[in-house]
Order: C-alpha cells, then sequence, then structure tokens
C-alpha cells in the first residue's frame, strides 16, 4: 500500500530565499518573477510575517471542502495525498473558492477558456517516485518532503529538541488535517494562520448534515402532501354525493307531494 | 411619417431599447472578450452579482409557483386557482432566466451539460443544479396546457390534454418536493463557507432560513405582477384572492422573522447587529425592507384592501428580499475575503437584460394566452405609454 506522502515546513528554519517559489514556477513554466499572493501562475509564495516567512500553499486536506463542493468531481483527494484537479471535468463554476478555507484555488480571469488553478504537490514527480519541486529546492530543509507519519514523527524530533518550538503541528488535526504541516517557533496566530472555522472537523460536515436530511424530508414530504392530496379528493367526493343525494331526495319529495 | 415614428417613441420603449443594446453588448463581452473585461469578479470574489442578483433572487422570486399549485391541486385551496396560471407562467420564466444565467456565471458555458452525466453527491451546487433542471421540465409540464389549447389541432390538442392530467398531480406533487428543496439549498450552498460569511447570515441552518423567505417573496412578485395586469392589460380579476395572499405573505414574513431571530440568538450573532459596521447596516437595510415595513402595512386592512397600496407593500418585500440575497452572497463575505466588490456595469446590464426580457415575455403570454381572466375587450397593446397610466382601465 502507497504511504500519504507530506511535505514538513519548517518556519523557524526558513530564510525567506523563494528558491521553493522559483523552483515551483519553473517546473510549470510560468515567469520566475516573484508574485506577493497566490495566482493562476503562483501555486506557492512565500510571505513576509514580521522577520519571519510563511510558505502559503494548498494544504492538501485528507476531506477537502473544495473536493465535496465541486458539482461534477473535478478535484479529488489521492490516496498519495495530492488533493488533484481534473481540467477535463470542470465547468468552471468556482464554488470550490467559495468553498476553500484558505483561500487556495485560483482561477485564470482574463481567459476566455479559463480553468482553476492550484498546487497539486507535484502529484507527477510523486507518481514517480520523487520528491516535489519545491522541497528539492529548498537549500535549508525548511520544507521537506516524505512520508506523512514519518514527518510528524521528524516534526516532534524537531520540537522536542529545541525548546524554541512551538509544542503544535499545524496542519495534523486542524480541519480533519491535511498534507501539509508547519511547525514555528512564533505562535501560529500572529503569523496569520486564521482559527479553523469548524474547529478540528472537515469542512464537508457542514453541508452533510443539511443533505443527509434531505431523503428524509423528501419521503415525509412525499408521504404528508400525497395524504393531503388524498383527503382534499375524499372531501370533494364526499360532498359531491352528499349534494347527490339531497338532490335524489328533494326530487322524490317532490314527486311525492 | 415623421411624425407617426416619434409618436412610437415613448419613455418606457426607449428605457427598453437602452436595456436591451447595454445587455446584448455586454453579453458579447461576457462570451468573447471573458470574465475580466466583464467582471470585476476576483479570486477574492468568485461569485457576485450574476450569482447573488441572477439565481438567488431569480429561483426565490420563482417560488410562487410551487406554493400556490400546492395550494390548489394538493391542499384544494380552489379560491387561488385564477391566478394559478399566472403564478406558474411567472416561475416558468423565472427558471429560464436562472437557466440562461447559468450559462454566463459558468467559466466552461459548453459544459453546462456536465452535471447530468458527472454526479458529486456531496456537492449542494451539484443537488441545485439537478433540481433547478428537473423543477424546470416540470414547470414547463404544468405551463404546457396554457400553449396546447391555443394549437389548431382539435384531435392532438384533446389527446395531449387528456394525458397531461392523468399525470398532473404526480408531476406536481413531485415539483412541490424539488423546488423546496433546492429553494434551500441555494443557502445550504453558503454552509461550507463557515468562516467567510459574516455571523449574520451564517447559520448552520442558512438553508432552512432560504427556504422560509422565498415563498412570501414569490408571493409578493405574483401580486405585482398581477395587479400591473389588471391595470394595464385589462385583467379582471377577484381582487380579495390578492388580499388573502397579502394577508399569507404578512404571516408568512412574521414565521420567518420568528425563526431568524431565534436563530440570531441560538449563534450569540445578535451583538453584531449593534456593531458599527457595514454588515450591519446592511442587516437592517434588509430587516427595515423585507420584515418591518411589509408586516406592519400588510397589517392594515386598508392596505390590503387597495389594490396599489398593496402592490407597493409587496414591492418592498421583493425589493428587501432581494437586498438579503444580496447580502450573503456578496456583502457578508466582504470583510472576511478582505475585498470590496462593486459589479461592474456589464454585469448589472446583462441581469437586467434578463429582467427585462423575462417581463416582457410574461406580457405577451397574458396578452395572448389564457393566463389571466381578462375583460372581453381587446387588450391595451401600448401598456408602457406614461409608465402605464394611460393604459388603466
Amino acid at each position: 500500500m502507497a504511504q500519504e506522502k507530506a511535505l514538513l515546513i519548517d518556519i523557524k528554519r526558513c530564510i525567506g530565499c523563494l528558491s521553493c517559489e522559483t523552483a515551483c514556477k519553473q517546473l510549470h513554466g510560468f515567469g520566475t518573477e516573484p508574485e506577493p499572493t497566490l495566482s493562476d501562475t503562483a501555486f506557492t509564495v512565500v510571505e513576509a510575517r514580521g522577520d519571519k516567512f510563511v510558505r502559503k500553499i494548498c494544504m492538501h486536506c485528507e476531506d477537502p471542502a473544495c473536493a465535496s463542493a465541486c458539482p461534477v468531481g473535478a478535484i479529488s483527494k489521492t490516496a498519495l495525498g495530492p488533493v488533484v484537479y481534473d481540467a477535463g471535468k470542470c465547468i468552471g463554476c468556482r464554488y470550490c473558492m467559495l468553498a476553500c478555507p484558505y483561500q487556495v484555488p485560483r482561477y485564470q480571469w482574463t481567459k476566455l477558456a479559463p480553468f482553476v488553478k492550484k498546487c497539486d504537490l507535484c502529484s507527477d514527480r510523486i507518481k514517480a517516485g520523487k520528491s516535489t519541486a519545491c522541497a528539492e529546492a529548498c537549500p535549508v530543509r525548511a520544507t521537506v518532503f516524505g512520508n506523512r507519519d514519518d514527518l510528524i514523527n521528524e516534526a516532534w524530533n524537531r520540537i522536542r529538541g529545541d525548546k524554541s518550538y512551538v509544542p503544535h503541528i499545524w496542519g495534523v488535526e486542524e480541519l480533519g488535517g491535511g498534507s501539509v504541516l508547519f511547525v514555528s517557533d512564533v505562535p501560529f496566530e500572529k503569523l496569520g494562520f486564521k482559527p479553523a472555522p469548524s474547529g478540528n472537523q472537515p469542512m464537508p460536515t457542514l453541508t452533510a448534515s443539511a443533505l443527509g436530511d434531505s431523503p428524509k424530508v423528501v419521503i415525509m414530504g412525499g408521504t404528508i402532501l400525497s395524504a393531503l392530496y388524498w383527503v382534499t379528493q375524499r372531501r370533494r367526493e364526499v360532498a359531491l354525493a352528499e349534494a347527490e343525494e339531497k338532490a335524489t331526495i328533494a326530487k322524490i319529495k317532490g314527486k311525492r307531494t | 411619417m415623421i411624425a407617426r415614428i416619434k409618436s412610437e417613441i415613448t419613455l418606457w420603449r426607449v428605457i427598453v431599447a437602452i436595456i436591451f443594446v447595454t445587455g446584448i453588448y455586454a453579453t458579447y463581452l461576457r462570451f468573447f472578450e471573458g470574465f475580466r473585461a466583464s467582471t470585476n469578479l476576483s479570486d477574492q470574489m468568485p461569485w457576485g452579482l450574476w450569482v447573488g442578483l441572477g439565481t438567488l433572487c431569480g429561483v426565490g422570486l420563482s417560488a410562487a409557483g410551487f406554493g400556490i399549485s400546492a395550494a390548489v391541486y394538493l391542499l384544494g385551496m380552489e379560491r387561488y386557482r385564477p391566478i394559478l396560471r399566472a403564478s406558474i407562467l411567472i416561475s416558468f420564466l423565472g427558471y429560464l432566466t436562472v437557466c440562461v444565467g447559468y450559462l454566463y456565471e459558468i467559466g466552461l458555458p459548453w459544459r453546462f451539460w456536465y452535471p447530468i452525466v458527472m454526479w458529486n453527491h456531496k456537492s449542494v451546487l451539484f443537488d441545485v443544479c439537478v433540481c433547478i433542471m428537473t423543477y424546470t421540465t416540470v414547470l414547463t409540464f404544468e405551463f404546457a396546457p396554457a400553449v396546447i389549447e391555443k394549437l389548431p389541432w382539435k384531435r392532438f390538442r384533446e389527446t395531449v390534454l387528456r394525458y397531461h392530467h392523468k399525470i398532473l398531480i404526480g408531476v406536481v406533487l413531485a415539483g412541490v418536493l424539488l423546488s423546496s428543496m433546492h429553494q434551500s439549498y441555494l443557502g445550504g450552498l453558503y454552509l461550507i463557507a463557515r468562516g467567510k460569511v459574516h455571523p449574520l447570515w451564517y447559520s448552520q441552518y442558512m438553508h432552512a432560513m432560504f427556504y422560509l423567505s422565498a415563498i412570501p417573496a414569490g408571493l409578493a412578485l405574483t401580486v405585482m405582477a398581477i395587479y400591473l395586469c389588471m391595470r394595464s392589460l385589462n385583467v379582471r380579476i377577484d381582487f380579495s384572492i390578492l388580499s388573502d395572499c397579502g394577508r399569507m405573505i404578512q404571516l408568512l414574513l412574521i414565521v420567518y422573522a420568528f425563526f431568524k431571530v431565534l436563530d440570531l440568538i441560538a449563534n450569540q450573532a445578535l451583538g453584531y447587529a449593534f456593531q458599527r459596521t457595514n454588515e450591519a447596516g446592511y442587516f437592517w437595510l434588509e430587516v427595515v425592507l423585507f420584515l418591518a415595513i411589509p408586516i406592519t402595512l400588510l397589517s392594515f386592512e386598508s392596505v390590503r384592501a387597495n389594490p396599489e397600496k398593496l402592490y407597493w407593500a409587496c414591492a418592498f418585500v421583493v425589493a428587501g428580499f432581494m437586498v438579503d440575497r444580496l447580502n450573503v452572497s456578496i456583502n457578508a463575505l466582504q470583510t472576511a475575503m478582505g475585498t470590496h466588490y462593486v459589479p461592474k456595469w456589464s454585469e448589472l446590464a446583462s441581469s437586467v437584460l434578463m429582467i427585462a426580457a423575462g417581463v416582457m415575455a410574461f406580457r405577451y403570454a397574458v396578452i395572448y394566452l389564457d393566463i389571466l381572466p381578462k375583460a372581453p375587450r381587446p387588450p391595451v397593446n401600448r401598456w408602457m405609454a406614461n409608465g402605464g397610466l394611460a393604459a388603466q382601465a
């Protein structure tokens, strides 16, 4: 069985050299000028937060909001870890962009046949047994690639070996966890990591209850409405029969007198 | 000759012409120049006016069709039969504009049919797509007799209408369930955007709130449309039916207000309404237009019994409803998304084009088909002159 892969990003080690950003752009054939935020030609960026640098990248959630939102199932979580996008299925509704709690997916607004663009954790390279381009390019091992379980151990080792680390791995449990993990020596909330909007629950559970109710509502509603219709019809029939009866009685009485 | 042409040019015709010219140009921009040229949408605001006004308001304001057809066919409230066809027609046209709008909204419109064959049952949007497609078919079926009975072939007409009648109840029932589902799913779309939708609107029962608010809004639009038909298209209808609708709208609004307050309290979000934020302002605008003014106005017998006053009370309901949907789809998201979105003129122009097309189609249908009972006098064609006043019967 293939083990789930992941990235471990160490904010303490990152020196902000942008090697990861450049390597990513080179791999995808984009221009190499750095961009301030994620875009359809920048799947990862290094953002300065005070004297720290934070990589922005798709978190490759275990249970991704985007994948559950996509009406045609163009986005899926693969066994190896990457959350991948199938451009052949996409209709361009952009619901994934609304759903993503990290605001990661980007759109090709200028094109006439636009597609969604985001990091795919170098899915093809991983399948071939290679590392992601960004991890390979990092000169200080601030981004490392490996098996998710191994990386979680590695992260705990770093935290235990150095008291300056915050004793928390961001991305193991947040929103159900993902394939991108962060460790840091500065509290995460100071680095722009927002508290997860539904705690450690994956985002798709927010809609699951509403959707799960629908078969019940349909069956109950259908039954109630049919019953009401039957009652209305029955009433009409009874009223009609009564009226006829009255008319006949009146006729008979009329004949007698 | 020139004088005749001049007399044909009226204010409303000029406005309609402007709407069509700008709307068609905006459509050209959308399909031949792309999103960047035709919209102010961005990665921070992927859904804008087209979704807010076109889809959410379009579907919501088309809610009367299922409400009235359930009342008449399933609950035997024969009293409302005279306005049944009009309400179905409004829904039918509303859904048609939503379907056309869908082609503007999605980035790859030639793939519009993909959701029919590629299913993701976990997606609320997939359910919305399927429900809207199915329900538009149901509405076509429900509305079809109005057209079929005008066809010249007698045998064909009778056969079709006989079979139509046999399965009608089943279709109506399916229609009621389908619309109940997707009216609420439209709110359900935003359930997954927790943390992005402002707490004044986000709730785990957003879908239920959408359902509760759509029915009075759809009824209000129907009342408005029928009033305009009475005023300008020679339609004669027992006004007490519309008065009763007014009473019904008020009741439904009170129910909605009750649950909205409960919901705000349950989510501990009531405090946000009293902060000095833009969201609080939009929230109160919605409360005043959609709830406070109409509920107050409709509680007066004199308003419900007076066609023009009832019309204006309903206009507040419709306007307030639109504010609510635009709040959820645009205003509630701006702070969390870190953006300020103002729709481009072309987004508005193409939306208005579709509304205008729907209104015109409604007008011609009322003139040429048996939608509403008419007085035995040829319809006045120039209803748009003097803002409709000239055609006052």
